[in-house]
């Protein structure tokens, strides 16, 4: 495990500490595993790889986006996270290079203290580009919760979670650091939902900062 | 039994509260018999059918629709373009239709269930033989129609609107038929005949009473034009007297009904052809 | 001919309409459809509604039941809602369990709606005994903003549940029902649902048909009560500013406000 300390931390607010490995898994193509504080995902993409007939785009690949909770069977939220993660990373990826054939991006969740959803976009991201495929932009999520004082805290962990009455979670591309995604729970008013975002935007340039160092570091390695 | 994890789940036991009302309302189905022998609550005559309301054309994305009201009793279906038997390796000379009857979770006293039940499989088949005679199956080789059916209300007489509501479908999906079908039903309990039960006198029919007599239900769809039945379908023990006397009642209801229905789609089709003329 | 042109190049079809700023169902881009509201339609539901949105019919029944209290919260009832697509609505469906689509539809449904009821209401004896609602909604036309539909009939539907009372007897364990003394359900918040599609990731269309939604290259939902929102849910797709969000948030505002006064209108119709 690498650890890559914030130097620019956002005012008062870090993000909790980021630590990232890729390549861990030796059969998928790209592989990464991101633990941001206790949250822990672990990602693999294995593609292009030949589509189903049912899943087969004449102009682009399919992307298929897998989520495995930390046990038992994925049931009906999971679904939204993994569509979320399907759809954020199909703009991520430049699908039209490879047409006609399928790419799969697998998530297992190995432990939730907050913000898995933005964990695992993080790591689907990092592996991806791991695995070399050629891509639109880049994708950083950050997870926020609105406190019950009306404060915005930003990448919170799961004892802080419990005095929340919003969760939110953005994410953003890095060429114009434009809103890819946007998932949230619970209440809040419209200008608590700017403000977190402009939170957010401002705390993505650091996890784009850490992508930059995680590649340099390994660039070397990957010859 | 396994949990359905692509549904959200509520507690593994849950009861309807009809169960445990207050007071005995519904417990003695011969008190209830008597009644229905002077009257029927809804004051119609023995051999009256419910009021009908149909539409075609309700549901935009299907091929043809059509939606059926029997008073209470609601019944949706809609029909989609034929498409090819999937997982068939020999040619059929004929094509298929491919029916599925689904009771709503909310249409009956008793919650259903999601999945397709063994009454619905039957009804489903009861659904596919009542239509099969009437379509020009030739026509269509090594195709299928798919055709589905959903009860939104289930006030007695569902597999008869149901009929008569796939019936009306096919016919505004354009598939080439010989004729029209319209279905009815009629219950037995003694020597009453009931034409178009609503549900409580259904279940009163379903029910053997002291003496062994007649009991049970009849439902019949009829080809007007031809006057041809396609399908009849009966529980329940009757005599062969009671069961011809039942089918002469419900022949002519279903030959009642058989106008309206033409009307129906002569109606769509003419505001079809206005919509085009503006 | 504009059939063949479509059917051969939906894409173009949709950019020449756009250019001249109007779509090919006669809308303007921030324009939404007609809705209708109806109350308690189903007599053998605890609870109903059909809501219409341009073609997009949706139908929601609510059946009540007794179950047993989750041991963690023994307090509580439970709600349990459902989106359903049966093929009935699309050719797109075939029968089967619930599609995948269903389920993120149910997902949504569930988290927009979950403020809705106190599950502490539906509680009847303390760890013996409390409600169950059932709530099944139920697509029968998909023609776009089905996951809205959706929402509107639940909460429209919801307002039209009355449970009757129940008293339970904890010696004898069994419970006694008062079919004649009903009360309603206290609903607290009313969300409503409006959806958008990016066209060519940029251009917004406000509450898109079904066509309009396969053709988009995003898609976004606002769920708010026209005062706080309850979700806005991006999932990926191509990238808005923020600019870009607030229109869309001021707009699903607007029509909640007219969307909740239908919903009452609706509600106070019904006769019992």
């Amino acid at each position: 495990m690498s650890p890559s300390t914030s130097s620019e931390a956002v005012e008062d607010q870090k993000l909790r500490p980021f630590f990232c490995e890729l390549d861990v898994l030796s059969r998928p193509d790209g592989s990464a595993i991101v633990s941001q504080g206790d949250t822990t995902a672990i990602a693999g993409v294995y593609g292009p790889i030949e589509a189903k007939p049912n899943k087969t785009y004449i102009e682009k690949a399919a992307i298929e986006a897998i989520y495995r909770p930390k046990s038992g069977l994925p049931c009906v939220p999971d679904r939204m996270s993994e569509s979320t993660l399907q759809h954020t990373f199909e703009a991520a990826i430049l699908t039209t290079a490879h047409p006609r054939t399928l790419i799969t991006i697998s998530i297992q969740e190995m432990q939730d203290s907050g913000g898995l959803l933005a964990c695992a976009i993080n790591a689907g991201c990092l592996a991806i580009m791991n695995s070399g495929l050629p891509m639109r932009f880049l994708v950083a999520a950050v997870n926020c919760m609105i406190h019950e004082n009306g404060d915005i805290i930003l990448d919170p962990d799961e004892k802080q979670l419990k005095e929340s009455c919003a969760v939110m979670t953005f994410a953003f591309d890095n060429v114009n650091k434009n809103i890819v995604s946007s998932s949230t729970d619970g209440s809040f008013s419209e200008t608590q939902y700017q403000e977190a975002i402009l939170k957010c935007r401002s705390a993505c340039d650091e996890i784009f900062q850490l992508y930059r160092d995680i590649v340099k570091k390994y660039a070397p390695s990957m010859g | 039994m396994p949990s359905d994890n692509r549904r959200i789940q509520g507690p593994e036991v849950s009861s309807p509260y009809c169960l445990f009302q207050s007071g005995n309302k519904n417990v003695d189905v011969h008190s209830g018999r008597s009644e229905v022998l002077s009257s029927r609550k809804d004051s119609r005559k023995f051999m009256e059918h419910r009021k009908i309301y149909l539409k075609t054309g309700v549901v935009s994305q299907a091929k043809g629709s059509a939606y059926v009201e029997f008073d209470n009793t609601k019944v949706i279906c809609s029909v989609f373009d034929p498409r090819e038997i999937p997982n068939r390796i020999e040619y059929s000379q004929h094509g298929e239709l491919f029916c599925v009857f689904k009771f709503a979770p909310f249409s009956c006293l008793t919650r259903r269930a999601h999945q397709q039940d063994a009454q619905e499989k039957e009804l489903s088949l009861c659904l596919k033989r009542a239509l099969e005679p009437a379509v020009c199956r030739h026509e269509f080789p090594n195709f299928q129609v798919d055709i589905y059916v959903m009860v939104l209300e289930n006030d007695g007489g569902s597999l008869a609107a149901a009929i008569t509501c796939a019936g009306l479908a096919l016919a505004d999906a354009h598939v080439p038929m010989y004729d029209l079908v319209t279905a009815a039903s009629l219950g037995v309990t003694g020597d009453k005949l009931l034409m178009d039960p609503v549900e409580e006198e259904e279940s009163l029919c379903q029910n053997p009473n002291k003496e062994n007599q007649n009991h049970g239900l009849i439902t019949v769809a009829l080809m007007g034009a031809h006057t041809q039945v396609t399908q009849m379908w009966q529980t329940g023990s009757m005599t062969a007297a009671c069961v011809s006397d039942a089918l002469t009642h419900l022949v002519q209801i279903c030959e009642e009904t058989y106008p309206i229905a033409q009307r129906c789609l002569v109606k769509s089709v003419v505001d079809t052809i206005s919509k085009k003329a503006q | 001919m504009a059939a063949q042109y479509k059917s051969i190049h939906p894409v173009k079809y949709y950019r020449d309409f756009l250019a001249q700023d109007v779509r090919p169902d006669g809308r303007t881009p921030d324009k939404t459809r007609t809705v209708t509201v109806n109350a308690n339609s189903i007599s053998t539901s605890d609870g109903s509604a059909t809501v219409r949105i341009g073609n997009t019919t949706v139908i929601c029944g609510i059946k009540a039941e007794l179950g047993k209290p989750k041991a963690d919260e023994p307090e509580s009832g439970f709600v349990v809602p459902n989106v359903e697509l049966p093929p009935l609505c699309s050719p797109c469906f075939r029968p089967g369990p619930p599609s995948e689509e269903a389920q993120v539809m149910t997902c949504f449904v569930a988290k927009a709606t979950s403020g809705m009821v106190d599950l502490k209401q539906l509680g009847i004896s303390l760890d013996n005994l409390a409600w169950v609602l059932h709530i099944d909604m139920i697509c029968l036309d998909y023609d776009g903003c089905v996951q809205d539909a959706c929402v509107i009939a639940l909460s429209t539907a919801l307002r039209t549940v009355k449970l009757p009372k129940v008293d339970y007897d904890e010696d004898t364990k069994t419970p006694t029902v008062h079919l004649n003394q009903r009360t309603s359900v206290d609903v607290k918040s009313s969300p409503v649902s409006t959806s958008f599609a990016v066209f060519d990731e940029e251009i917004i269309l406000s509450d898109p048909t079904a066509e309009e939604e396969s053709l988009s290259s995003a898609r976004l939902t606002v769920v708010t009560d026209g005062k706080s929102i309850f979700s806005v849910h991006k999932p990926g797709g191509s990238t808005l500013t923020e600019v870009q969000l607030q229109d869309c948030i001021s707009i699903a505002k607007e029509r909640a406000n007219l969307v909740n006064e239908m919903i009452r209108v609706a509600v106070g119709s019904v006769k019992r």
